[in-house]
């Protein structure tokens, strides 16, 4: 789940990232959103970028790592994928925003597109997420087919679903079991502040691996002076808590907040956030090396 | 500035993008919301005339003030009023909003209410409690205005807490977003009194706007009670002072944001960083 801010929509980012990053790789989509027509959120899906402009762009470790653990859950799956003879695309994570998926990737059945503006309960989206999944059963070890489920703003205030807080809950959490019989992944993104501070508890608790964006202010002078590459970052992303199913053992990251930063307006690029701890004495300071996690989210980033 | 804000409306949207949408709010402590509603009404009111801005036309949604009234505050601001019926339409939304003087006229009870505006100008609203119906004359006035074609214009609703007293919050969010989406809407912008509802609400709003001017107290007391008496007597005279924080969306996703001091006199909104900056302005008056 993704905690949106109502102030910028980052989330949208990841959101078509997750859907071109499954639909480039054959799995069927159900795409739920308070649009009256979410097709049309389709053309908006980044194509894949060329090998080509994979080696121009430095990356580096840090970075990788940045993204793997942002699209951690992916993993379960990518380990597991076989080999089609017929595959065409590799497993990718880079995608360029400035070019359109290609048509045939989404035109067809592959695609379900649900409109919950007007739905008066969660019923209908939960029937067509029960279809939907009802395609991947989790047979032992197999895996030849697999799905995914973006459901976008999920509590707007545009939706009647907005005030049936206790029916969205039970939809959540039926999606969750739903979910763990079946080949497939959901995301669901909601702007927290539109909903009521127990709710709000609820919601992320219910997640499995939950995340949250936060907007940077524009032209703030000081913030420039604490954060590296500034100017290049739209966003924050946290990372609040990682899946850990079947294992007592927790997860320990190295660095929970990213920046979200736009590469030459075409590639996200998630980095560490680099700043080392404002010490009183010496005045501000920054490093460009050794990540900390942690201590960097409140001070420079409360605005 | 607080012009800025004007020039986002003045600017509307482009092609394929939702009209920008700005929430003038404001609270107890602060209560000069509807005066800077009435100065961005104004502002975009001289745009359009002035052929400046993308909309050809504005049309108001008036649930606290009589259509008669806009059309005295436009005078006053030397705004030219006889060939309004071109550029300007009044959804009249507060001479009988839930059709019971209509009702009882049926009964031949009631005198009929002269209404002061000309009828090419405004038209009366018998029931805002059904958002469809209302979403649709405000559309009708509005391509009465600029035609069927590709011209846009303006809508400004001046009191959404009146909407919200008639119809719930998910049917008032989905007007909004439904004007925003309208390929013939510009700009659109409303006046909110924040204290009036949840939290909830005032966030969904914000949620739906791009931009959120936010009128605020000059100092955070306490106990606002005297503060409160105070700003209202001086209120009655339309002389006041606070804070105006405008939070810009913009389309880089990130968050601009502008304060600037007001100070209100006469009718009159002066804007500035400091206060001396104000000064040469009142002297000039």
């Amino acid at each position: 789940m993704i905690m949106e801010d109502a102030e910028a929509p980052h989330h949208m980012l990841l959101l078509r990232n997750f859907m071109s990053q499954g639909l480039v790789q054959n799995q069927p989509l159900l795409y739920a959103s308070p649009a009256k027509d979410p097709r049309g959120f389709l053309g908006t899906l980044p194509c894949p970028s060329s090998s080509k402009d994979e080696k121009s762009r430095n990356h580096d470790t840090e970075q990788e790592k940045g993204l793997r653990i942002a699209w951690q859950y992916k993993k379960y799956f990518s380990e597991n994928i076989d080999d089609h003879k017929d595959s065409k695309q590799e497993f990718c994570n880079d995608f360029d925003l400035r070019k359109p998926l290609e048509r045939h990737f989404y035109s067809g059945q592959r695609v379900d597109c649900v409109s919950i503006k007007d739905s008066p309960n969660p019923a209908t989206l939960h029937d067509r997420c029960a279809t939907f999944l009802a395609q991947f059963p989790r047979n032992d070890g197999s895996f030849s087919c697999m799905g995914r489920i973006a459901i976008q703003s999920l509590c707007a205030p545009q939706c009647e679903l907005s005030n049936m807080d206790w029916d969205i809950l039970s939809f959540i959490r039926s999606l969750k079991s739903m979910l763990r019989s079946a080949n497939a992944v959901a995301i669901i993104t909601f702007p927290p502040s539109l909903l009521s501070p127990s709710f709000c508890k609820r919601w992320q608790h219910m997640a499995d691996v939950l995340l949250s964006v936060k907007a940077i202010p524009d032209e703030d002078k000081e913030l420039g002076k604490l954060l590296t590459g500034y100017q290049d970052m739209v966003g924050f992303l946290n990372v609040h808590k990682i899946a850990r199913i079947n294992t007592q053992v927790p997860m320990i990251l190295e660095a929970t907040t990213f920046s979200i930063k736009l590469q030459k307006r075409r590639f996200i690029v998630l980095e560490c956030l680099n700043q080392a701890p404002i010490d009183g004495s010496s005045g501000t300071s920054y490093g460009t090396s050794g990540g900390c996690s942690g201590s960097s989210k409140s001070g420079a980033l409360d605005f | 500035m607080a012009e800025s804000m004007c020039r986002t409306l003045r600017d509307g949207s482009l092609e394929g993008e939702q009209a920008p949408a700005l929430t003038i709010k404001d609270i107890t402590a602060s209560p000069f919301g509807f005066h800077v509603f009435s100065h961005v009404l104004s502002q975009l009111s001289s745009f359009i005339l002035a052929s400046k801005s993308q909309s050809r036309g504005i049309v108001i949604v008036a649930f606290s003030r009589s259509p008669s009234f806009y059309v005295d505050l436009l005078k006053r601001r030397g705004i030219d009023v006889n060939s309004s019926h071109k550029w300007i339409q009044i959804l009249d939304c507060y001479s009988d909003p839930l059709g019971w003087k209509y009702q009882l006229m049926g009964s031949g009870n009631c005198m009929d209410v002269s209404h002061e505006t000309p009828s090419n100008l405004s038209r009366v609203c018998k029931d805002v409690k059904d958002l469809d119906k209302l979403y649709s004359m405000i559309l009708e006035l509005g391509k009465g205005l600029v035609g069927q074609g590709k011209d846009r214009f303006s809508v400004a609703i001046d009191s959404i807490n009146e909407m919200l007293r008639h119809a719930s919050t998910p049917t008032v969010a989905g007007l909004l977003s439904n004007l925003r989406s309208h390929e013939q809407i510009s700009s659109i912008f409303w006046l909110l009194h924040s204290d009036l509802h949840e939290v909830k609400v005032t966030s969904a709003l914000e949620y739906l706007s791009s931009v959120v001017a936010s009128v605020e107290p000059l100092h955070q007391t306490a106990s606002g009670k005297r503060g409160d008496l105070e700003n209202l007597s001086l209120l009655e005279q339309n002389i006041g002072k606070g804070k105006l924080q405008v939070r810009f969306k913009r389309r880089n996703g990130r968050v601009r944001v502008v304060v600037s001091l007001f100070l209100l006199f006469s009718h009159s909104f002066f804007f500035g960083r400091v206060w001396w900056d104000l000064l040469p302005l009142i002297m000039k008056r």
